[in-house]
C-alpha cells in the first residue's frame, strides 16, 4: 500500500468519509472540516501506524502564519523561513502555500504525506 | 446490581498507599487487572505482601512524579494497553503560603501539576488509540475547602481537577471520560494519622461523625470506573458525609 493510500486511509478512519474521496490536493481543513481534536487523533494515528514521532506543531503547520509574520519583522523572504521551519515542504509546495494563502488554511493531505516520508526517510 | 466494565487494565497510581491497596483488592472482585505503582521499594513489599493470595491478578512497577525517566519506562510498560486509569499519586506540602520557601513550592507543583499533565498526555493519547478510557482523580474535600497551611496542597488539586476536568471535555466524544472524587476523612493513611491526632474535634464537624472507611471508598471508585457512571463526565463528587455541606 502507498504512503498516500496509508494516510488517507488513516483520514477516513477517523473523519468517516470514503478515503476514495481524500487525494494528495484534498484540503485537510476547508474540505474535510478537520478540527483541532481530529488533528490529536490524526496524530496519533500516525504515530501508530508509521511508529514516528508526530509533532502536531510540524505536521499541521500550525505556526505557518506565525513564521511568516516574524520573516516580514525581521526583514528576511518568506520563502527559505518557511523551508527552514517546515523542512518536509518542497520549495515548489511553500510556493503554493504562499500563493494560497489569502484563501483560507492551506494544509493538504499531501503535506500529511510530505511529514511522515520525511519522517521515515 | 451487576456491574459491567469496558475494558480490564487499571492503572492505579500511587497504588502502594492504603487506599490503592484495598482499591486493587475490590477491582480483582470484579476480575478487572490492577497495574498499581509505587515509588519506593517498600511500596512494592506492602503491595507484594497484600496482594501475595492473588497471583497473576495484578503487577506493580515503579513510577514517580520526580523521576522523568519513570514516566517513559511505565509507558513502555504498559505497551499502548489500558482502559481505566485510577490516579492516587499526591505529594504533600504543608505549610503556609507566605512562609514555605520558594525551592519547596517549585519542585511541588512542577512534580504535582506539570508531571501530572505530562502523564495525562501520555495515557490519553493510549485511550484515544482504542477509542475508550475512564480516569478518576482522587482529589481531595481539602481541595475546595482547604484549612491553613493546605494551600498549595489545595492549589496542586485543583490544577490537577482541572486538567481532569478538560480532559473529559474534550474526549468525551472519543469515549475517554473522567471524573474527581473528593474523599473527605478517611480512616486510613495520612488520614489515619490526623483522626488520630484530633479525632473528636475533626469528626465532630462531620454530619455523619464518622471517618469513611477506605473499602467504601474504594467501593464507591471501582462504581465510578463501571459502564453505569460514565455519564459522570468532566466533574467533581465530593464524599465527604457532608463535612463541606455546612459552616
Amino acid at each position: 500500500m502507498g504512503l498516500l493510500e496509508k494516510i488517507s486511509g488513516v483520514l477516513a478512519d477517523i473523519l468517516d468519509v470514503e478515503a476514495s474521496d481524500i487525494e494528495a490536493e484534498t484540503y485537510l481543513i476547508r474540505d474535510l472540516n478537520v478540527e483541532s481534536i481530529d488533528m490529536l487523533e490524526i496524530a496519533v494515528s500516525l504515530n501508530a501506524a508509521f511508529n514516528i514521532k508526530v509533532s502536531e506543531n510540524d505536521i499541521f503547520l500550525r505556526n505557518l502564519r506565525p513564521y511568516l509574520i516574524e520573516a516580514e519583522d525581521k526583514g528576511q523572504a518568506q520563502a527559505p523561513c518557511l523551508v527552514e521551519k517546515f523542512p518536509f515542504l518542497t520549495p515548489d509546495r511553500v510556493q503554493e502555500i504562499l500563493a494560497d494563502l489569502d484563501s483560507g488554511p492551506v494544509l493538504k493531505v499531501k503535506d500529511l504525506a510530505g511529514f511522515v516520508a520525511y519522517q521515515t526517510r | 446490581m451487576q456491574l459491567t466494565f469496558s475494558g480490564q487494565r487499571a492503572l492505579i497510581l500511587g497504588g502502594s498507599c492504603d487506599l490503592g491497596i484495598c482499591l486493587a483488592k475490590e477491582m480483582i472482585q470484579e476480575a478487572l487487572y490492577p497495574i498499581l505503582t509505587f515509588r519506593f521499594k517498600a511500596g512494592r513489599e506492602r503491595i507484594e505482601k497484600a496482594l501475595e493470595p492473588f497471583p497473576g491478578r495484578w503487577e506493580a512497577v515503579r513510577f514517580d512524579f520526580a523521576d522523568a525517566v519513570s514516566l517513559n519506562l511505565l509507558f513502555a510498560h504498559l505497551r499502548e494497553d489500558l482502559d481505566f486509569l485510577v490516579d492516587l499519586a499526591q505529594g504533600d506540602l504543608e505549610g503556609l503560603v507566605a512562609s514555605v520557601e520558594e525551592d519547596e513550592f517549585r519542585p511541588y507543583f512542577l512534580q504535582n501539576i506539570s508531571s501530572r499533565a505530562e502523564m495525562l498526555k501520555r495515557a490519553a493519547r493510549v485511550f484515544l488509540g482504542k477509542r475508550s478510557g475512564r480516569l478518576i482523580f482522587i482529589s481531595s474535600a481539602a481541595a475546595e475547602r482547604a484549612s491553613a497551611g493546605q494551600g498549595f496542597y489545595a492549589a496542586a488539586k485543583l490544577a490537577s481537577e482541572a486538567l481532569y476536568r478538560s480532559l473529559g471535555l474534550e474526549l468525551g466524544g472519543r469515549g475517554i471520560t473522567t471524573l474527581t472524587l473528593r474523599p473527605g476523612y478517611i480512616d486510613a493513611g495520612r488520614g489515619r494519622r490526623y483522626l488520630q491526632s484530633r479525632e473528636k474535634e475533626a469528626l465532630g464537624r462531620v454530619p455523619i461523625r464518622r471517618a469513611l472507611t477506605e473499602k467504601e471508598v474504594a467501593r464507591s471508585v471501582v462504581f465510578f470506573l463501571s459502564d453505569t457512571a460514565r455519564g459522570f463526565n468532566a466533574t467533581q463528587i465530593v464524599m465527604d458525609g457532608g463535612l463541606t455541606a455546612g459552616k
